[in-house]
C-alpha cells in the first residue's frame, strides 16, 4: 500500500449524512478508507449533572428527555433503577403495559430507521413509504398516551396511564396494517437488486469483532450473535411472554436491516400476547420520595441496543451520581471497524447502519492524552475561557 | 420593365424584414427560447409532482393551480438569493460554467423538431451534434465542479466524468442504430422516416431500453445520481453554487430533462407527428410528457449504485446489449 497518496477527509461535524453533529476523519487511500478516528464531545447537553440537580420525579421528565426516539426505553431504565433502590416492584398490569409501550416503540423506531437506511442509499420511494406506515405507531401513541413521541407513560412505582380494554382492539388492528406492510418491505429489502448491491457484503463486523468490540443490539445480533437484554436478563413483564431474539449471521449491513425487520415483526406478536394476557389491577403504587442510600446498575434493551443507567443515592430526595451509558457509545468502536476497508461511497450507509444517536451518547471530559491527566472545569472557568475569543 | 431599382429593393427590403423577425420569434418565442422555458419549468413540476405521488406524497401544491408555478417561483427566490463566488475557485470557469450548462441544451433543443417534423434548425449530421454536444455537457459540469475547488464539488465532477465513461458509448451506439434504419443523420429525417413506417421503439425495443437507462446517467438520476449523491456529497459538483448560478443550473438541469425527453419522443417514439386533426405540437408534448414520466418512475423504483457498480454493470451488460442491438440492425432486424 502506497502511504504517498493517503489523503485525510474529515466527515462531519455538518454533514448531510449525519443528522447530529458528529466528527469522523477519515484516512482514504483511493476510494479505500484505511484508518477512521471518531470525534465524539459536539453533543454533550450536561445531562448527568442535571440529574444531580433534580428530585427523582423531575428526573422521569428528563430521562424522557434522553433521547427523542427511544423516550420510553430511558425512562423505563431510569424508573427501573429507582424502584430498585426503593426496593419495590411494580403491579403486573404495569409490567405489561410497560411492555406494550416498549415494544411499540422499538417498531416506530426501527421503522424511522429503515427508512434513513433507504434514504442513504438514494432510495426515497421506500423512505417515504416507511415513514407514512409508521404514522400509524405514532397514532397508537396517540391515543393511548395523548403524545406521539415523549409518552410519559412510566413513573416510579408503575405507569401513569391504563391501556383500556376499548383501546385494544385498535392497537390491534393497527398492527395487522403493520404486520402486512412490514412483510412487504422485508420483501422489497431481501429482492430489490440495487438494495442488495449497496448493503450486501457492505461494513462487515465478524462476529469476534463484534463481542470484542461491545457492539450491542441488532448491530450485534446481525452478526449472529445472540445476545438481547430482553431474554437474558428479564425486566418488565418479558420473563412471562414468549419471543424469539432476531439474529442473523451475515454480518453486513442486509443483516442489519433484516434483523430490525424481522424484530418488529417479532414485536407485533409480543404487543399482542401482552394485550391478551394483561392481568386486571392497579398500575402504579405509591413511593416515598427520598430513596435510601444505595447504589444500582440498571439495564434495558432499548431499540438501538443495551441501554446501561447507574444511580447512586444518599437517603435524599436527589441521586447523588448518574450515568446514562447509551448504545450508540458500545456500538462507535464496533463501527469503525466496520467502515475500515469499506468505499468510501459505503460511508453513509455503514455510519447510519448502527442506527447512531450521537445527541444521547455525548458526554464530555477535559483529558489531556499526552500526560494522561484528567480535569474539571466549573462553569466560571468555562466562561472566562471562551470569553476571550 | 416598369419597375424601377428602388422599388424593387424596398420589397426585397419588406419580405427579407418580415422574415427576419418571423425567424427571430420562431427561434426567440415560440417554439423557440422563451417556449422551452415554459417547457423545462412545466416539465420540472410534472416530475416533482408525478414523483411525489409515486412516493405518496402531495409534491408542490401551493403556487398557482396544484402548485404548478412553482419550479417558476424557486428559479425567481434563488435569483433573489446572494451570489457567493468562493475565494479559491477560478472565477472566470465559475461564473461561465451556469451560463454553458444553460445554452448548451438550449442550443441542443433547436435541432429537435417540436411544431412540425422539420426542426428551427436541421442540417444534415445534427445527429451527430447532438451526441457531441452531450459530451460538451458533461465537460462543463466536470469545469464548473473543478474550478469551485471544494471536495465535495472535486469528487462529483470526477465522478460525472467517469459516469460518462460508462454510458456515452452504449447510447452513441444504439443511437446510430435509429439512424442507421432512417438512413440519414439528421433527426428530423428519423422523425420523418418514422411517420413513413413504424415508431422506433417498435423496431428496436431493445435500443429503447438502453438509451432510457443512459438517459438516467446523462440527468444524474437515481440510480446513477452519484455526481450529485446527496448523503455522499452533499450536493456534489453544484455544492459550491448559489444564487443567480445555482438557478441558471437548475434550469438547464430542466431544459435537460426537456432534451430527454425530446431526444426519446423524436427517436424513439414517432417525433412530432400529425395524427388526423391533432397537430403535431400536441402529439409531441404529449409524448415528452409521457417520456419525463418515465424518467421519473424509474428513478422512484432504485437504490443510487455505487461508482464501481455503475462502472461495471455499463461495461459487462449495457455495452454488449447495445452492441447486439446493432447486430440485430445489420442482421436486417429493425429496420
Amino acid at each position: 500500500m502506497s502511504h504517498g497518496s493517503i489523503i485525510k477527509v474529515p466527515f462531519g461535524p455538518q454533514h448531510p449524512a449525519l443528522k447530529e453533529p458528529e466528527n469522523f476523519l477519515f484516512e482514504v487511500d483511493g476510494e479505500i478508507v484505511v484508518d477512521v478516528k471518531p470525534r465524539l464531545g459536539y453533543n454533550h447537553r450536561g445531562i448527568e449533572k442535571a440529574f444531580e440537580l433534580r428530585t427523582y420525579i423531575q428526573n422521569i421528565y428528563l430521562a424522557e428527555r434522553i433521547c427523542g426516539i427511544c423516550s420510553d426505553a430511558h425512562t423505563t431504565c431510569y424508573t427501573q433503577a429507582i424502584e430498585e433502590l426503593l426496593n419495590l416492584e411494580p403491579p403486573p398490569r404495569a409490567r405489561y403495559i410497560r411492555v406494550i409501550i416498549a415494544e411499540l416503540e422499538r417498531i416506530h423506531s426501527h421503522a424511522l430507521w429503515v427508512g434513513i437506511a433507504a434514504h442513504e442509499i438514494g432510495f426515497d420511494t421506500l423512505f417515504m413509504y416507511v415513514w407514512r406506515d409508521r404514522e400509524t405507531v405514532l397514532d397508537l401513541f396517540e391515543m393511548i398516551s395523548g403524545n406521539r413521541i415523549h409518552y410519559a407513560m412510566n413513573t416510579i412505582g408503575g405507569v401513569r396511564r391504563d391501556i383500556h380494554a376499548a383501546m385494544v382492539p385498535k392497537i390491534i388492528k393497527g398492527l395487522d396494517f403493520l404486520e402486512e406492510r412490514l412483510k412487504y418491505y422485508l420483501n422489497v429489502a431481501q429482492t430489490e437488486q440495487t438494495i442488495l448491491k449497496r448493503t450486501a457484503g457492505v461494513g462487515i463486523l465478524k462476529p469476534k469483532d463484534a463481542v470484542d468490540l461491545c457492539a450491542v443490539g441488532p448491530t450485534l445480533r446481525a452478526s449472529g450473535v445472540n445476545n438481547d437484554v430482553r431474554a437474558d436478563d428479564p425486566y418488565a413483564a418479558y420473563d412471562e411472554i414468549p419471543f424469539n431474539v432476531i439474529t442473523h449471521s451475515g454480518c453486513d449491513v442486509l443483516s442489519r436491516i433484516l434483523v430490525r425487520c424481522e424484530e418488529m415483526l417479532e414485536s407485533i406478536k409480543i404487543i399482542r400476547y401482552a394485550s391478551d394476557s394483561m392481568p386486571e389491577g392497579i398500575i402504579r403504587v405509591q413511593v416515598p420520595t427520598k430513596v435510601p442510600q444505595g447504589e444500582v446498575v440498571s439495564r434495558v434493551e432499548a431499540p438501538r441496543g443495551e441501554l446501561i443507567h447507574y444511580a447512586k443515592s444518599n437517603e435524599t430526595t436527589k441521586p447523588e451520581r448518574y450515568k446514562v451509558r447509551s448504545p450508540t457509545l458500545g456500538n462507535i468502536p464496533a463501527l469503525c471497524k466496520m467502515l475500515l476497508g469499506g468505499y468510501v461511497a459505503d460511508i453513509p450507509i455503514v455510519l447510519a447502519g448502527i442506527d447512531p444517536c450521537f445527541a444521547c451518547m455525548d458526554r464530555m471530559a477535559f483529558v489531556d492524552t499526552k500526560k494522561t491527566k484528567k480535569w474539571v472545569w466549573t462553569m466560571q472557568q468555562l466562561r472566562r475561557k471562551y470569553a476571550k475569543k | 420593365m416598369g419597375l424601377d431599382y428602388a422599388t424593387v429593393k424596398e420589397e426585397i427590403c419588406k419580405k427579407m424584414t418580415v422574415e427576419t423577425i418571423v425567424s427571430m420569434l420562431k427561434i426567440l418565442v415560440f417554439p423557440g427560447a422563451i417556449f422551452l422555458f415554459v417547457l423545462a419549468f412545466f416539465y420540472e413540476w410534472v416530475d416533482r409532482k408525478f414523483f411525489a405521488r409515486v412516493q405518496n406524497r402531495y409534491g408542490p401544491l401551493y403556487t398557482g393551480p396544484s402548485g404548478v408555478l412553482q419550479p417558476l417561483a424557486d428559479f425567481l427566490k434563488l435569483l433573489s438569493k446572494e451570489d457567493i463566488t468562493p475565494r479559491a475557485s477560478d472565477k472566470l470557469m465559475f461564473i461561465l460554467a451556469p451560463i454553458f450548462f444553460l445554452a448548451l441544451p438550449l442550443t441542443m433543443l433547436f435541432v429537435i423538431p417540436i411544431l412540425s417534423q422539420t426542426s428551427l434548425v436541421a442540417f444534415e449530421g445534427d445527429f451527430i451534434f447532438i451526441l457531441f454536444a452531450f459530451t460538451l455537457i458533461i465537460m462543463t459540469i466536470f469545469l464548473a465542479g473543478w474550478s469551485s475547488i471544494n471536495r465535495f464539488s472535486t469528487i462529483g465532477s470526477m465522478r460525472a466524468v467517469l459516469q460518462m465513461l460508462g454510458y456515452e458509448i452504449p447510447m452513441g451506439l444504439v443511437t446510430v442504430g435509429t439512424a442507421i434504419a432512417a438512413k440519414s443523420l439528421s433527426i428530423s429525417r428519423i422523425v420523418e422516416w418514422q411517420s413513413l413506417n413504424f415508431w422506433l421503439i417498435l423496431l428496436q425495443p431493445l435500443g429503447f431500453a438502453i438509451f432510457t437507462i443512459c438517459l438516467l446517467a446523462e440527468l444524474h438520476l437515481v440510480p446513477f445520481d452519484l455526481p450529485e449523491a446527496e448523503t455522499e456529497i452533499v450536493a456534489g459538483w453544484r455544492t459550491e453554487f448559489s444564487g443567480r448560478k445555482l438557478a441558471l443550473l437548475r434550469l438547464g438541469k430542466d431544459l435537460e430533462l426537456v432534451l430527454a425527453s425530446a431526444l426519446i419522443t423524436s427517436l424513439y417514439l414517432g417525433g412530432a407527428q400529425q395524427f388526423w386533426l391533432i397537430p403535431p405540437i400536441v402529439t409531441f408534448l404529449v409524448k415528452t410528457t409521457f417520456a419525463v414520466m418515465l424518467l421519473t418512475l424509474l428513478r422512484a423504483a432504485f437504490a443510487r449504485f455505487r461508482i464501481d457498480q455503475m462502472l461495471s454493470g455499463m461495461w459487462k451488460y449495457l455495452l454488449p446489449l447495445a452492441t447486439l442491438q446493432i447486430i440485430l440492425i445489420q442482421l436486417g432486424l429493425g429496420r
